[in-house]
């Protein structure tokens, strides 16, 4: 769930922020999955942003807007590399659940 | 996206079904619009048949919120769960829109990773 809202919220910001004003544009989505890692890059050649210029929404003023990026950091780990293409990256690691269940089985 | 809305003794009652998102919400806005200059007493929003929201669904959700109250009018927002429920706590909104007309929230889900 986390992962689907994250790399929406991502593909949405490109296709509305970085072509904006643009009919046609493109994304390279690459998707490498682990065992125990998720690792996905959006690579664009639209207009790119600085995500350290992006303040936290101020909540208590109940934002309409400015929300995706923040949904985004909370959700997974982003870095980004403004360039030609732009990169987005987008990881998280998740825990193994079997290799838990086995460790905590080896305790007691 | 489905979207339903009704009025029924002075209550407008506006039901959203399925993924309300960047491109469906433009569907939903005109409709919002003619809601909100309707100057409706009171707005409830059923959620509980929907999927997904991303932060342009929300967007518009709180903008008819925020617009509907400013006009002396109250919005209940009922039936929020799973994945549109965990976008409200994470922006915070449950703390605001769901308790604002005394409804109280379902019992918390723990977030994996949250910023405060």
């Amino acid at each position: 769930m986390q992962v689907v809202s994250a790399v929406g919220e991502a593909f949405n910001n490109i296709v509305l922020h970085g072509y904006a004003g643009r009919k046609e544009g493109s994304i390279d989505l690459r998707i490498q999955t682990r065992r125990s890692h998720i690792r996905i890059e959006l690579r664009d050649w639209g207009s790119g942003f600085d995500p350290t210029g992006v303040p936290t929404p101020a909540f208590e003023t109940l934002p309409e807007s400015g929300l995706g990026l923040f949904i985004m950091q909370s959700f997974m780990e982003m870095a980004y590399r403004l360039g030609r293409p732009n990169l987005l990256t987008l990881s998280k690691r998740y825990v193994d659940r079997s290799s838990a269940a086995r460790k905590s089985e080896g305790a007691t | 996206m489905r979207f339903e809305i009704k009025n029924a003794s002075g209550v407008t009652n506006l039901a959203i079904e399925g993924e309300l998102d960047a491109v469906s919400v433009s569907d939903l806005r005109p409709d919002l619009e003619k809601l909100v200059k309707g100057r409706p007493s009171l707005v409830e929003v059923d959620l509980s048949s929907l999927r997904m929201v991303d932060s342009s669904g929300v967007g518009a959700l709180v903008s008819l919120y925020k617009r509907v109250r400013a006009q002396g009018g109250s919005v209940v927002i009922k039936g929020l769960r799973d994945q549109p429920l965990a976008i409200f706590r994470l922006l915070r909104l449950d703390r605001v829109m769901l308790n604002a007309d005394g409804r109280t929230p379902p019992p918390a889900h723990k977030q994996s990773k949250s910023r405060h």
